[in-house]
C-alpha cells in the first residue's frame, strides 16, 4: 500500500483545513471537504461503503491544488493519499470513462492537450513550457522568452506539449506519470541544461515535490529547478522598464494561480512583477497568497469537470466582488482557463505580455 | 434502518421544489457524512465498523424562506429537522439521530454589512468562522470569538450551543458578542430579534435561542459585536508548583478587573503530557499563559500589575517566548494525530462555576474519575481557560488508552465514565457545560441540572414545537 494513503487516517478525523478548501466552499457539501472524502475513503477501506456512482463522484472531487496540506500542521498528504487511492480504482477498472480517456491521450500522445515536440537545440539554460503553455497559451511562453532575451539569457525551450506527470499522477495513473516525469528529465539531460526555468507552477510543483513523493523519482542534483516568477522579479533592476502612463486607477487585481500555495516564496516576487508591469501594487482578491484556490485547470477538470467549471467561475466572482476590471496572472494553465470560463466584462491578461509592453525598444 | 417507498419520495419532492435538486442529496456518500459529527461516540461506532443512524435527505437553502417553508414540509410529515452548520460540535448536536433532514446552513454565507461606526457585522448564519474573520480583519476589525472550531464552525455555530473562544476572558463568549438574530421557528416563521439586547422593553426573549442547538428554530442571521485589531498582544508565560496558588492568582487578575484576554492555567498532569507533546516544553507544576491586548501603554501596565500577583505566590517567570508559542501553536493540539483520536476513548467533561467551589470540583471529579475507572488506567487531565469576574471554567478530560474493542461494551463504558463525571460535577455545584453544549450526550443530565426549572423550559419547547420536529433527542427534549 503507498504509504500516503495513511494520511485519510488522520484527515478523517480533522476539521481543521475547512476554511480553505475549494471544494467545499463551492458545493457548501461536507461530503467533498477533505475531511469527507478522507471518510468515505476510509469507510470503502473498512468494507461500509462501496465504489459506486455516489462515492466514486466524492473520490475523484479533491483537486490536488495542495490547500489542504499548506494549511495543514502536521503536513497530511491528502492529495497524494487520494491519488493512490484512485490508482487502486484505475487498477481495479472502475475509473469513470472520462478519466481514462484523458489517461489514454496522455499515454499515447505524453499531452493532454496537443503534441510533444521534444527540443533539439542545447544550452545551459532551459525554459520547461509544458503542455498547455505550448498548445493553448503561445503567446505567454512567447512573452517568456521574450522577456528572458531581454535578460540577456539564451534559453532553450524544452517540455513542449509535455505533461510533466502531474495530471496522471492525479488521475491515478502513477506508472504513466513516472513515463512521463523520466521523459521530462531525459530531454533536460539531453539538452545539457543545468538551469531549469518552469513557466508553470503546476510542473514546478511536480519537479519539486511531486516527482520525488509520489513517484519516487528523484531529479539530478546538478540542476537547478528556478520558478521563472522569481527569477524576472530578481532581474527587475537589469531590465530598466518604463513605467506604464497613466495607471493611478488600482483596478487590476492579481490572481495567485493554481497550486501557488504549494509555492509560498512566489508571493512577493509575483507581486514585484505586478507592480513594475502595472505601476501600482495590485488589487488583492479575498482568496489570495497562502489561500488562494486553484481553478479547474488541475485533473479535475477531467475527475469532476462540473466542479473544474465552478472553481474557475468563483476565480472570477472574487475579482468582480472586489472591484476589479482586470485580472492579471503569469501562470499559463490558470490563465487559459480563466479566459475560458469568463463570461463577463472582466479583461484578463498575462502578467508576462504585459511586463513584455514595459520593455525599452531594442532591448 | 432505512426509509423507503412512496412517502420518502413524496417529501424528495417538495424538498426539490423549495431548493432545486441541485440542494437535496441522498447520496450514499453523503449520508454516511452527515451521520457523524465530533462526538466521540459515533466516530467510534462508525471506526467499530457499526452503521450510525443516517439521515434520510440532506438539504441545502440559500434562504430564511427555504427554512422556513422546509419545516413547513418538515411539520406536514412529521420529520426530524437537523440543523448542521461546520459538524464540528463535539456533542452529538448535529446528529440525525431519528433520521430526517440534516440541513446544511453553509449555502448562506453572506456577509450583509459591516458596519464601521457601530463595529458590527451582520451576517448569514452559515458563514465559516475563519472567513467571517478575514473579512472583517481587511476593515482592522475582529470579531474577538476565537475558538479552536474557527476553520471549520459556522456563526450559527458559534451561537447555537453558546460557544466559547480562546479570548472569551476579556471579550466574552458568543452569546456575549450578539446583538441581534433572525430565526426561522419550527413553524416557519421568520422572525428578528430587536437592534440591541440591552433594553428594558420587556424580558430578555432572545437569549431563548442562544443555547437551544437548534430545538426551538433556526439561526439563520447574527449582528455582532466586532472590535478594533488590538495595537498589541503581550503574552508570557509563568509556572506554579501549586495548583492551588495558580488559581487564586488567576481569580485576583480576574477580580482585580485587570482584563487578561487569556489565562491558561494546565494542571501539573496536562503541563507534563499535552504542553510537552506540543509545545516541546518539559516542566513540572503548573503552566500558565498569560495575555493583555489592546493599547500598548495599558496593556503593559495590566500586565505589570498581574506579575505582581503572581510573582506573590513565587511563580516562575518563563518569559514571553513560551507565550507566545503558545499562542502561535494553540490549535495544533487539534490536528490529527496530535489530537486525541480514535482508537483511544476520550471525553471532554468541561464545567464551570463560583471561585469558591472550582478547587473542590475539580479535585471531587478528578478522585471519582480515576479511582472509578483504575482498571482501564484512565488518565484525567485538565485545564483552567475561560475566566469570569465571578468564576473559572476547568476543561477536564478523561482519557483511556486501551478501551474495549466491542462497540456496545465501549458505549457503555463510556457513558459510565461521563455519569461518574457529570455526577460529581453536579453535586459540587458545577454546570453539566460551559461552551461545547449539551447535545446528544449530555441530553440526559438536563432535568438533574436544572431540577424545579426543567418544566419550564419543556413546556417552552412544546409551545414552540408541537410536533417535536426540531433536533429531537437533544437539549434534554425528545426522549
Amino acid at each position: 500500500m503507498n504509504t500516503a494513503i495513511g494520511a485519510i487516517e488522520n484527515c478523517r478525523f480533522c476539521l481543521m483545513c475547512r476554511h480553505v478548501a475549494p471544494v467545499g466552499h463551492i458545493t457548501h457539501n461536507e461530503s467533498v471537504t477533505p475531511h469527507g472524502i478522507a471518510l468515505v475513503a476510509a469507510m470503502q477501506r473498512q468494507g461500509q461503503l462501496t465504489w459506486n456512482p455516489s462515492t466514486l463522484d466524492v473520490l475523484y472531487a479533491e483537486p490536488d491544488g495542495g490547500n489542504c496540506r499548506a494549511h495543514c500542521v502536521t503536513d497530511q498528504p491528502l492529495p497524494a493519499a487520494i491519488a493512490a487511492i484512485r490508482a487502486e480504482v484505475a487498477d481495479d477498472g472502475l475509473a469513470p470513462p472520462e478519466v481514462v480517456r484523458a489517461h489514454d491521450r496522455i499515454a499515447e500522445n505524453h499531452s493532454a492537450f496537443g503534441s510533444y515536440e521534444p527540443a533539439t537545440k542545447q544550452g545551459e539554460w532551459g525554459l520547461f513550457v509544458g503542455d498547455v503553455g505550448f498548445n493553448l497559451a503561445q503567446e505567454t511562453m512567447r512573452a517568456a522568452l521574450k522577456l528572458l532575451e531581454a535578460c540577456e539569457l539564451d534559453v532553450v525551450s524544452v517540455g513542449c506539449g509535455l505533461d510533466s506527470g502531474f495530471i496522471p499522477c492525479s488521475l491515478g495513473y502513477p506508472r504513466t506519470a513516472q513515463a512521463q516525469a523520466r521523459l521530462c528529465i531525459e530531454e533536460v539531460q539531453r539538452t545539457g541544461i543545468k538551469k531549469l526555468l518552469v513557466l508553470s507552477p503546476q510542473d514546478l510543483f511536480a519537479f519539486l515535490q511531486m516527482h520525488q513523493e509520489r513517484l519516487d523519482i528523484a531529479w539530478p542534483e546538478d540542476v537547478v529547478i528556478i520558478d521563472l516568477v522569481d527569477f524576472l522579479a530578481s532581474q527587475v533592476p537589469n531590465l530598466k522598464m518604463i513605467p506604464p502612463a497613466g495607471t493611478a486607477e488600482n483596478a487590476t487585481a492579481y490572481v495567485d494561480p493554481t497550486h501557488a500555495v504549494r509555492l509560498p516564496r512566489r508571493f512577493d516576487a509575483a507581486r514585484t512583477l505586478c507592480e513594475v508591469a502595472l505601476g501600482y501594487a495590485p488589487l488583492e482578491l479575498f482568496w489570495r497568497e497562502d489561500r488562494a484556490h486553484p481553478v479547474g485547470s488541475t485533473a479535475i477538470q477531467f475527475t469532476r469537470p462540473d466542479i473544474g467549471v465552478r472553481l474557475t467561475e468563483a476565480r472570477l466572482e472574487d475579482a468582480i466582488n472586489r472591484g476589479a476590471q482586470s485580472i492579471v496572472c503569469d501562470d499559463p494553465v490558470t490563465l487559459y482557463e480563466l479566459r475560458l470560463r469568463n463570461e463577463s466584462n472582466l479583461h484578463i491578461q498575462g502578467l508576462y505580455e504585459t511586463l513584455l509592453t514595459q520593455l525599452p525598444p531594442h532591448s | 434502518m432505512e426509509w423507503t417507498g412512496l412517502q420518502p419520495e413524496m417529501v424528495r419532492s417538495e424538498l426539490t421544489e423549495i431548493v432545486g435538486d441541485a440542494h437535496v442529496s441522498t447520496d450514499d456518500a453523503d449520508r454516511l457524512v452527515y451521520a457523524t459529527d465530533w462526538f466521540w461516540l459515533p466516530q467510534m461506532w462508525l471506526d467499530r465498523g457499526e452503521i450510525p443512524r443516517k439521515p434520510d435527505f440532506i438539504v441545502r437553502p440559500k434562504s430564511a424562506e427555504e427554512i422556513s417553508a422546509i419545516l413547513q414540509v418538515a411539520n406536514a410529515y412529521r420529520i426530524p429537522v437537523i440543523p448542521w452548520g461546520g459538524g464540528s460540535g463535539s456533542q452529538g448536536g448535529a446528529l440525525p439521530v431519528f433520521g430526517g433532514i440534516v440541513l446544511d446552513t453553509k449555502r448562506m454565507n453572506r456577509i450583509i454589512e459591516i458596519d464601521e461606526k457601530s463595529l458590527t457585522v451582520t451576517a448569514e448564519a452559515g458563514i465559516n468562522g475563519k472567513q467571517l474573520e478575514w473579512a472583517v480583519n481587511e476593515k482592522g476589525l475582529m470579531l474577538p470569538h476565537y475558538p479552536a472550531s474557527a476553520n471549520c464552525a459556522t456563526l450559527g455555530g458559534y451561537l447555537a450551543p453558546r460557544g466559547t473562544g480562546t479570548i472569551s476572558t476579556k471579550y466574552g463568549k458568543a452569546e456575549d458578542l450578539v446583538l441581534r438574530m433572525q430565526v426561522v421557528l419550527p413553524d416557519g416563521h421568520i422572525l428578528r430579534t430587536p437592534i440591541v439586547p440591552q433594553h428594558a422593553a420587556g424580558p430578555d426573549f432572545y437569549r431563548l435561542f442562544l443555547g437551544s442547538e437548534g430545538t426551538f428554530g433556526v439561526i439563520t442571521e447574527a449582528t455582532m459585536q466586532l472590535d478594533y485589531l488590538p495595537e498589541c498582544r503581550l503574552l508570557r508565560a509563568v509556572l506554579f508548583e501549586d495548583l492551588t496558588d495558580a488559581i487564586e492568582a488567576g481569580r485576583q487578575i480576574m477580580t482585580r478587573r485587570l482584563e487578561p484576554f487569556v489565562i491558561r492555567l494546565y494542571d501539573p498532569r496536562s503541563t507534563a503530557s499535552r504542553v510537552k507533546k506540543i509545545l516541546g516544553y518539559e516542566l513540572e507544576g503548573a503552566y500558565m499563559v498569560l495575555g493583555f491586548d489592546g493599547d500598548k501603554d495599558i496593556a503593559t501596565l495590566q500586565e505589570e500589575k498581574a506579575m505582581d500577583i503572581i510573582n506573590g505566590f513565587g511563580a516562575r517567570d518563563l518569559g514571553r517566548e513560551p507565550g507566545e508559542a503558545w499562542w502561535n501553536h494553540r490549535y495544533d493540539f487539534y490536528y490529527p494525530p496530535q489530537s486525541l483520536k480514535l482508537p483511544w476513548m476520550y471525553g471532554t467533561t468541561e464545567t464551570v462555576t463560583t471561585y469558591d467551589k472550582i478547587e473542590k470540583l475539580y479535585f471531587a471529579e478528578k478522585k471519582a474519575v480515576e479511582e472509578g475507572y483504575k482498571e482501564w488506567d484512565i488518565d484525567f487531565i485538565g485545564h483552567f481557560s475561560h475566566w469570569f469576574h465571578w468564576g473559572v471554567m476547568v476543561y477536564t478530560r478523561f482519557i483511556i488508552r486501551n478501551p474495549p474493542d466491542d462497540a456496545k461494551e465501549a458505549v457503555r463504558l463510556h457513558n459510565r465514565v461521563w455519569n461518574t463525571a457529570m455526577t460529581a460535577v453536579l453535586e459540587n455545584g458545577g454546570m453539566v457545560n460551559e461552551h461545547h453544549g449539551v447535545g446528544l450526550k449530555l441530553s440526559r443530565f438536563m432535568r438533574r441540572q436544572y431540577g424545579d426549572a426543567w418544566p419550564l423550559l419543556d413546556r417552552i419547547k412544546k409551545t414552540l414545537d408541537p410536533n417535536g420536529i426540531m433536533n429531537p433527542g437533544k437539549v434534554g427534549f425528545g426522549h
